[in-house]
Order: C-alpha cells, then structure tokens, then sequence
C-alpha cells in the first residue's frame, strides 16, 4: 500500500472495525477491568470472547477479514499465567504462522496483532485498542479482494 | 426462530450512553429477533422474577441479554433461563455495560457498538445447540500415595470427615523424611515428636487402610471412579500380630547394608526400618534372607514369643481399589552428587550428603545421634557447600527453598554437639523466607566458629579428600581464592522429583513439569491439584518445601477432594467441552499432543480420537489444532463464532 492511499485512510474519517478476540479469564476480564476508569476509548474493536487464546484457529481470523474485518487483536493471558496453563503458547505459534499465511495474501502483519494483557491490565487493553485503531487508521480499509 | 431480546438499563449505567429506542428499532430488523423488551435492574430480584415470568410468558427459542459482563452474570441468567424451562445454553449475554457504555464517548458510537453486539449475539444464539450438564455417580473413597507429612495429613483429615482413605506407602515405614530427621528447621523440634501426634491418630483411624511395602501397579477410569491395583510387598510379619519387640532381630545371622542410614552402617535381614518407626513392626529383606537362597533358617521365627507373627510364605499381593480421588504424595529426592566430580562425593570418604548427615545427628541412625567420621573419629572443622545443583542453570534451575534453612539447623546442632568444630558455609545465595525462619539464620550466622564464604559458580570449589580428611579449594564471589581443611564435608543437593515419579506419572497419565515435578492445575491458584481432574497434589512432589507448606497442601488436597467430591452427591459434568465428529476424524491424534489434560482418548480399532467429557476443561485448543475440522467445541463450535463475527461486523 502506498504512503498517499495510507494518507487518504487517515484524512477521509475512516472507522477501522477491529474484531478482538479475547480469552475469557485475562484479556476479557482485562477489558471490562478498563472499564472501571470510565475513561472512553476508540470504539473501533468489536470483542469476541473465547474461553482460551489457543481456540483462535486461521480460520476465525481469516473469516474476519473475509466479513468485514480491517484488524484483527488477539489478545491472550501472559505466559505462565494461562487458566489453561498453555493455551496461550499454542496461540502465539499458530499468530506466527497466521502472519506468513496473510503474507501470502498480501494482508499486511500489523493487521493481526497478538498481545497479552491479564485481567489486571485494563490500562493495557485500553493502550492495545488505541494502539491498534491508530495503526489499522494508517494503513486504511482492507482491500477486500485480498481475502 | 423466536429470539427475545432483553435490554437492561442497569438504572443509567447503560441508558446514558445507549438510548435502548434506537437499539430497538434495529434489533427488530434482525433475523429472528421477536421482541424487544427493556428492564430496568435485569440482576435485581424483581428483575429476575420479571424475566422468568415473561420467558413463560413469551416463550422464546433463544434468548439475548444485554446487560453487563458475562463474567459476572452469565451463570444467574443461565438459572433464570433454566427456571422458565428453557435450556440454558439458548441463552447469549450482550457486554453492554463495561464494554460498551462505560467506555464509549459518543452516544451515536455507543448505539451502533451495542447494536452490533446484539446483532452478534442474535446470530450466534440462533446457531445454539441445547446442552445438559451430565451427572455421574461418584465414589468417595480416596487413593492417597505417600505416607509423608503431606499424605498423612491429607489421610487423617479425609478419614475424619468419614472418608474411606487407601494409604499407600512404599517403604515399611509411615512418616515420609521428618521421622527421619532428628531436629527441624527452624525451631530445632524433634522430628518424630513432630509427627508422631498424626501418625497415633492414623495408625487407630479405622478409616484409614495403611499400606506398606506398597506401591501403585496400574489405574483406569477418571475422576469420580478410579479403579486402582495395588501391588504389596510381603513384609513376612504379620503387623496385627507382631507385638516390635524386636526378639527376632538378634538371632538373624546376615548383615546387610542399612539404606535407611543411606548405607552408613548394617542391619539384619529381618529388621525394623527404624526404631520407633511405625507401624512397629520389623520386616524380612527377601534379598538378603537366607531362607531365599533355598536354606532353611528359621532363628527369627523361633525367637519371635507371638505364635503367626512371622510368615515365611507371605506373598506378593495385587489389590483392587475402587476410589474417585487420587492424592499424589509421594514426596521427593536429591540431586545426585556425583554429577559434580570436583566436590568428590562417593570417592573422599569425608564427604556426605544432607541426608547421610542427618543420619548422623539422629539417635536413631548409625551412630546414636554422635557425629563421627567414617574413621570413628568426631570431626574437629565441618564444611557445608549449599546449593549443589540448586540456582544453576546446568543442573536445576530453582532454589530447593529448604536447603539454608537446614543448613543453619546443622550449623546450630554442631555447636551444642562439637562446641570447637569450625564450621564452614559455602554458600552462593542465603535464604530465610517466612516469619521463623530470620532466628536460626541469625543464630548461624552469630556462631562464633561458623565462617560463611561465598562462591559464585560451584565450579570454583574443589574437594580433594586424603586419609579421612577434606581440603576445600576455592575461589570466592569476589575472586580471592583460598582453601580449608575439612574433617567432614556436607553437601546440600537440590531438592528434585522422588524415583519412580515419572512412572508414577505414566501410570497416572499425570503431566509433570520440566523438572519433573507433578505439574499443578495452576502455579499459583490451584497448586494442590493436577491437571488431571480427581488427581491431587501434595507436598514436595508438586516442587520443594518445607514441613509446614507440605501438610497445609495436603490440608488442601483434602479440601479440594471433600468439596469436589462430596459423599452422596454426583459429579456434575460441564456441558461445554471439546468433542470430536468421527466421520471427519482422520486419526492424526494433534488433538491428544496439544491437550493440557489428557482429555482425549485413542480408539484405535474405530482410528478416530474420543474425548473424555469428564477431564475435558473446554478451553478449545484441540479444536483450533485439528487439521481435519473433526474436533469442535460445545458452544463455541466453529459455526456459532462465524455467526458471531459476521453479526458484529454488519
């Protein structure tokens, strides 16, 4: 993608949908701990909770991008702290994998971001989404032919 | 498809940003959404009754609530949905609250957030699938392997909440180490006195079947209905019978190296484990008994004065256990010393183990509780070198936790036995966690004949041993080197997995850590019990620790089983679980790799894999692992996420 189509994603007040898919014990229970702040964030991440960070196969990414999707967060416990002891680890091996696979289809990597916030972290959640709806701003729609 | 939707106002936490009118209008247009109703306090008693009477009312096929955090509340709703005779999975909860309303700024924003979710919410439940929580039978009778402080505990505590306890023990002797040790950290208590309060109330506990000599042969079956072989040594003495007098030991003609002193002295064939071990009564040690190597010497028989307490032709005996639970305490092991050729350990007659030490300082080991050398002589200077094995990435990457602490005991109990002896500490790190133990490291460090050195890599200290004695060469942290002459040497080894834990966990199909340690359900909340459901962890098999933390986790065990399994009751089974659809299933077995809980079975006659409902925890990394699409998630199959993504994105 070109700087100029980046720039235009940015200028033409382009509303990135984001699905986050959020393990139920840290990163869910991290996102409502932001809420507790009551302080607003972009309202960009459409959540989808999963029980464990290791259920987030390809294929529910890809069927994001493929419905509608800009970005995609996955966002998982932090290593040793997962409820299934290692969920988490699984879903960092299949991101990396995913990323090559969206390589090929000239997805761009920063449209799938995988991070870690525990369910202490609402400040993190609240930084991830804001740094994620930035980002996915910058690099404009997603082509959707690509999916 | 009738969906109701039911819209909680949480009074104005959710109604000031989300204006529940817009929302309506929409949520009316989606597929199947019916009604559209508004509630003020969905959670409150009034709230609940309401949307259990229009549930009977309306009769809907699904049901979405938005309200709050399903965290928080998708198992009240569930109830309620359950009381109005819907199944309760034909229900889906809306985050409207903490995830929408409280963190939006603009109310347009806000709406089209919550009308998205809802959209979701209504597709996916529309794809739900009734689920049931199954129930089965449960016995209540428990396994506990390992008569240490941590099993003995675990036993007495089941047993008097009227719990039928098999107690499992491999040697002939109840107590684990403690019983072994004359003094503890950090107090200096006896050892036996210690225990010998639980051990009284075990050996009478009528609950309680102690088994001896005993080890675990083969398990089948899951949480709630373990079926479970035993296989028991003979002892050759009846143990009801015998009365400990000890009358038949004397006449045995054979000596035979002592491994309860670690092989420090000698014992007859037929012996007691230890004085004063119990239960009290000495075993026959088949391979050193003359009667095995086919003669027929009977002089412990004849000097026994109870008719039937020795048998001769006691044999090896399978028993069968039925139990829904399984307590792991089967304790741990040391480091072993040779590993390290620079400290000499098996070659210098000078150098012992912690253990061998111990042996050393007990009134009932080799030497009555004297320390001597192996030359008979009392050792005028002593060298400890803590951490063999321990904080060392080569060996054990962990501190054992204990060995400070025993050390500082056995530079207390050098001073009141050899006040002159010189007492050296090598260490690399001292510890002393907890609200007694800062004492004795204060009393050991204020030895006026204890020197504390301190090394930076183990490979600076080389023990060379000549004619009973020990030269320590060093290198300390900050580079000066220098060397001690040392009568004894005591290595403190790491603390690692017991023998025949791996076995052990085999047999089990229990995972263990990299160490090989019983791996915990979780390091931190759930340390007393396995990954496995109905499989329980207890004292230095989950990792090193001391007495105290060894008997509160076998408290918990205990706990975890009688809350868990409670008698009379059945074991509810969570519907939400990995399940496999075996047309599809091509037999790769990914599945059963990339479980945590050895949930997944192998019919291998069929070649399709098969999950265990009860050890399955539903976390659903099976089911992203499968390559074949056979492995799905109840509730959070592929198809109900799908709908869900193509809902919130709309």
């Amino acid at each position: 993608m070109t700087q100029q189509v980046k720039e235009t994603g940015r200028e033409n007040g382009f509303e990135p949908k984001i699905v986050g898919f959020l393990c139920n014990w840290c990163s869910y229970a991290g996102a409502d701990k932001a809420s507790l702040a009551q302080t607003p964030y972009p309202p960009n991440v459409r959540v989808v909770r999963v029980m464990c960070s290791g259920r987030v196969d390809p294929q529910l990414v890809l069927q994001a991008y493929k419905k509608g999707a800009d970005g995609v967060l996955i966002l998982a416990c932090h290593f040793g702290d997962c409820h299934y002891k290692e969920g988490n680890f699984r879903a960092t091996q299949r991101h990396r994998m995913l990323l090559k696979l969206l390589k090929q289809q000239g997805i761009d990597e920063e449209r799938c971001r995988f991070d870690y916030v525990s369910a202490g972290e609402g400040e993190k959640f609240v930084q991830v989404v804001t740094e994620m709806t930035d980002t996915i701003k910058r690099l404009g729609p997603l082509r959707r032919k690509c999916v | 498809m009738k969906i109701g939707v039911y819209f909680c106002q949480c009074g104005t936490n959710i109604t000031e940003k989300i204006d529940p009118e817009k929302v309506r209008e929409e949520a009316l247009g989606m597929p199947g959404v019916a009604y559209f109703k508004t509630v003020e306090y969905i959670c409150s008693e009034e709230g609940k009754a309401f949307l259990e009477r229009d549930l009977k009312e309306e009769r809907p096929d699904r049901v979405v609530i938005t309200a709050c955090s399903p965290r928080d509340y998708e198992k009240t709703f569930r109830e309620c949905v359950a009381k109005a005779g819907i199944n309760p999975y034909f229900m889906q909860m809306v985050n409207l609250r903490e995830q929408v309303a409280w963190v939006t700024s603009d109310p347009e924003e806000a709406a089209r957030k919550a009308t998205n979710y809802i959209r979701g919410a209504a597709a996916r439940v529309s794809r739900h699938v009734p689920l049931e929580e199954k129930e089965i039978e449960v016995c209540p009778d428990v396994l506990v392997v390992g008569a240490g402080p941590a099993g003995l505990k675990a036993a007495l505590a089941m047993a008097k909440a009227d719990r039928k306890i098999a107690l499992v023990e491999k040697s002939p002797m109840l107590g684990g180490m403690p019983v072994r040790y004359e003094e503890l950290f950090p107090n200096l208590e006896c050892g036996p006195c210690t225990l010998e309060p639980v051990l009284a109330e075990v050996l009478q506990e009528k609950q309680i079947e102690i088994l001896t000599l005993s080890e675990v042969a083969e398990v089948a079956g899951y949480c709630g209905n373990f079926l479970v072989k035993i296989r028991q040594s003979p002892r050759y003495v009846e143990i009801t019978k015998c009365i400990g007098c000890g009358e038949c030991i004397n006449p045995c003609p054979i000596s035979t190296a002592n491994q309860f002193n670690c092989g420090l002295n000698e014992r007859k064939a037929i012996a007691f484990a230890q004085t004063g071990g119990l239960p009290n009564a000495p075993f026959i040690d088949s391979s050193a008994c003359r009667r095995f190597e086919g003669e027929d010497c009977q002089l412990c028989k004849a000097a026994c004065p109870v008719e039937g307490a020795v048998v001769f032709d006691d044999r090896e005996k399978i028993l069968e256990r039925n139990v829904g639970a399984v307590i792991l305490a089967v304790g741990s092991g040391l480091y072993d010393c040779t590993r390290f050729p620079a400290l000499a350990y098996g070659k210098s007659s000078s150098v012992y183990t912690s253990m061998e030490f111990e042996r050393l300082l007990a009134a009932t080991g080799p030497t009555g509780g004297k320390v001597l050398g192996r030359d008979g002589k009392p050792p005028e200077s002593l060298a400890i070198v803590h951490c063999v094995g321990s904080l060392d990435s080569r060996h054990r990457r962990y501190c054992s936790g204990v060995c400070c602490q025993y050390a500082f005991k056995f530079n207390q109990i050098i001073k009141h036995k050899l006040p002159q002896a010189k007492v050296f500490h090598f260490h690399r790190e001292l510890v002393a966690p907890g609200k007694e133990e800062f004492a004795l490291f204060e009393r050991a460090t204020g030895n006026s004949q204890a020197t504390f050195i301190r090394y930076g890599n183990l490979k600076d200290i080389e023990i060379t041993g000549q004619d009973g004695q020990s030269e320590v060469r060093y290198q300390d942290a900050s580079g000066k080197k220098g060397k001690v002459v040392a009568d004894m040497v005591i290595l403190c080894p790491a603390v690692v997995p017991a023998e025949g834990s791996q076995h052990l966990a085999n047999l089990l199909e229990t995972p263990q850590d990299k160490f090989g340690f019983f791996e915990e359900l979780h390091g931190r909340a759930d340390a007393a019990q396995s990954k496995i459901k109905g499989i329980f962890l207890a004292g230095t098999c989950q990792g090193p620790k001391d007495i105290q933390a060894s008997m509160n986790q076998g408290m918990a065990a205990a706990g975890h089983v009688l809350s868990q399994l409670p008698e009379g009751k059945k074991l509810k089974i969570e519907p939400i679980t990995a399940f496999v659809n075996e047309e599809a299933c091509s037999g790769c077995k990914v599945c059963r790799s990339v479980c945590p809980y050895k949930a997944i079975g192998f019919d291998a006659e069929q070649g399709v894999s098969r999950v265990n409902a009860l050890l399955c925890h539903g976390c659903g990394t099976c089911v992203a692992a499968c390559p074949s699409g056979a492995m799905e998630g109840y509730h959070f199959t592929r198809d109900q996420i799908f709908a869900e993504i193509e809902g919130v994105l709309q």
